[in-house]
């Protein structure tokens, strides 16, 4: 309908916006497969000219990249299944049980959200040394849970809502007792949503740096990132396998998002378009 | 949306009249905010009085030594100043870009669910990745950005885009708001889709100019949503450490030193822990309007919905 511009501009447009969003990436995951000599070469090569996954070797071999992906997969799991419970209960009673003090309690899980992160990392990483678990995956699965769970009962809220009250009703009819209802009948239902911020947990502690740079500090105890991050403040940056690793870092959240991206935008739009 | 619970609302309100079990049920999570957020807040601002250079030894308290300190430090001033600077640009670059973006993927084109759902990947990434991708991207030897710039005959010698003092600013400005702005575009265009197309349409036919077509129909339905994204990218800027610090580890020299870089350095560098504590604290106040303007919208907006 509209006659101006046409197509030329408006599908230039969308590929720029593509290049500069999506590019980056694609470019590291095509320089993962290059030779160091092609990768460090003056004048650079488009698609590699000699495929290789030498990368990917030195990545298990020189480095400890398989200790930091076990690191990194025990606590984003437990941050992921921890947050799932935690936040699926909590969920459950502010939206649909009636007491003094819920509307406070949704109030603090939303305002914990909000504050800088930063604020807490000395007090935390005192505490946690004053019990002994500084250095630890407890202690990390702790802060993590902690920036991840508050949040997950508001993003729950459209889930919770859509699940009809009438069949906790007919359930309570049947002479189920009230926890029975909680988790034989409501949680099974409200899965998909509980599963997302499952994820979400387990992508957020996944990519997590802040917390887990002062909290996992020996090698062997290094997630992901804190261990990339070493690496990457050295004088000469083994940069084949630095992009190896990128990619094999982004592969979780990828997927991640790939599975349940739709009910994140979901989640993101439905907060803030009214 | 929570409408819904009108017509049961009595029989609900027997049913799920049971405080035992509702406070049973939210005790982990609540637990878990206690010990880990509220507990340690408090004790931020219990440690802001002391002077704290070892764990282990009994802290010794100082009154307001350490806000002295801070308040006197000029790093501290120039990181406020940083911070300040930092915050300002990349909202409004933040803005300006995830308005252009939704506008461009608001267009009829092939493929566009797809490419609306992908074009959020850098906000998806993981930060360390942000950091190696664009170091390497923009590497003065090896980065294909001076490698194109130099043969298109821009540029003589290649930039030290982290590297050096006019340029660092600048290049973790634009890579954090490259990394912001799929996602608060994805906002946008949800606004955007709620415009009907017809009234573009007539628009067109009474002779309204592209401009004022933006100007009279999309900025007054997208004006309430560019607040949210202006609010919640005030707050996520000011913010962020991890991108700043993985990228220039707040150098070279102090040149990207920004609140939260001062206060890691001066708490897991220096071990400064009260010092650290106290500079938190004059940030948090710094920012304290701006995060009740935020919990009030929040508030406002969840209790509307019926909670």
């Amino acid at each position: 309908m509209k006659k101006r511009s046409g197509s030329f501009g408006k599908h230039f447009s969308v590929l720029l916006v593509i290049i500069v969003f999506v590019g980056p990436m694609v470019w590291i995951l095509i320089n993962s497969f290059k030779p160091t000599v092609e990768l460090l070469s003056p004048s650079p090569t488009f698609f590699p000219r000699n495929f290789t996954l030498e990368h990917y070797w030195n990545l298990f071999r020189r480095v400890n990249f398989s200790r930091y992906y076990y690191n990194s997969f025990i606590v984003a799991l437990s941050t992921a299944v921890i947050t799932a419970l935690a936040g699926a209960l909590a969920a459950y009673s502010v939206y649909r049980c009636r007491y003094p003090g819920r509307k406070i309690l949704f109030r603090l899980f939303l305002s914990s959200y909000v504050f800088p992160k930063v604020l807490i990392l000395v007090p935390l990483y005192i505490m946690f040394s004053q019990l002994n678990i500084i250095d630890t995956p407890l202690a990390l699965v702790a802060a993590h849970v902690m920036l991840t769970a508050p949040f997950s009962v508001w993003i729950l809220r459209a889930f919770f809502e859509s699940i009809p009250i009438a069949i906790e009703e007919a359930a309570l009819v049947d002479g189920a007792n009230r926890l029975q209802i909680v988790f034989r009948v409501f949680i099974p239902l409200a899965a998909p949503g509980i599963a997302a911020i499952g994820i979400n947990g387990f992508l957020m502690s996944w990519s997590e740096y802040l917390f887990a740079s002062v909290l996992a500090i020996t090698d062997i105890n290094k997630t992901l990132p804190v261990g990339m991050a070493y690496f990457l403040q050295e004088y000469s940056i083994e940069w084949g396998v630095m992009m190896a690793g990128s990619v094999l870092i982004a592969l979780p959240p990828v997927v991640g998002f790939a599975i349940a991206g739709r009910y994140f935008i979901e989640g993101l739009t439905a907060g803030s378009v009214k | 949306m929570g409408k819904k619970l009108k017509p049961t609302q009595n029989f609900a309100e027997i049913v799920f009249n049971d405080p035992v079990l509702g406070i049973l049920l939210v005790l982990p999570l609540l637990f878990w905010v206690l010990a880990t957020i509220i507990y340690p807040l408090f004790n931020t601002i219990y440690f802001s009085f002391f002077n704290i250079r070892y764990i282990g030894v009994p802290f010794q308290p100082v009154g307001l030594t350490n806000y002295k300190y801070v308040l006197q430090d000029p790093s501290f001033l120039l990181a406020c100043g940083r911070s300040a600077l930092w915050t300002l640009i990349n909202v409004t670059l933040q803005i300006v870009g995830s308005l252009v973006v939704a506008l461009i993927l608001n267009q009829n084109f092939r493929g566009r669910d797809f490419i609306r759902n992908w074009v959020i990947l850098p906000w998806v990434l993981p930060t360390v990745v942000v950091a190696i991708m664009w170091k390497w991207i923009l590497d003065p030897t090896h980065g294909v950005v001076n490698y194109l710039l130099i043969n298109l005959g821009l540029l003589a010698e290649p930039i030290q885009f982290l590297a050096s003092p006019q340029w660092v600013m600048p290049t973790t400005i634009f890579i954090n708001t490259w990394r912001w702005t799929p996602y608060f575009s994805i906002i946008l265009l949800a606004a955007l889709q709620t415009i009907q197309r017809e009234l573009y349409e007539a628009a067109a036919i009474d002779g309204a100019s592209t401009w004022n077509q933006f100007r009279y129909i999309t900025l007054p339905v997208i004006a309430p949503v560019l607040s949210v994204v202006a609010l919640n990218s005030f707050l996520w800027s000011v913010n962020i450490f991890d991108t700043i610090w993985l990228l220039t580890r707040g150098g070279p020299i102090d040149y990207t030193t920004t609140l939260p870089i001062y206060i890691y350095k001066k708490a897991f560098q220096e071990f400064r822990f009260g010092e650290a504590s106290a500079a938190s604290i004059v940030m948090f106040l710094g920012l304290l309007l701006i995060v009740v303007v935020y919990l009030r919208r929040l508030f406002r907006e969840s209790e509307e919905e019926g909670l």
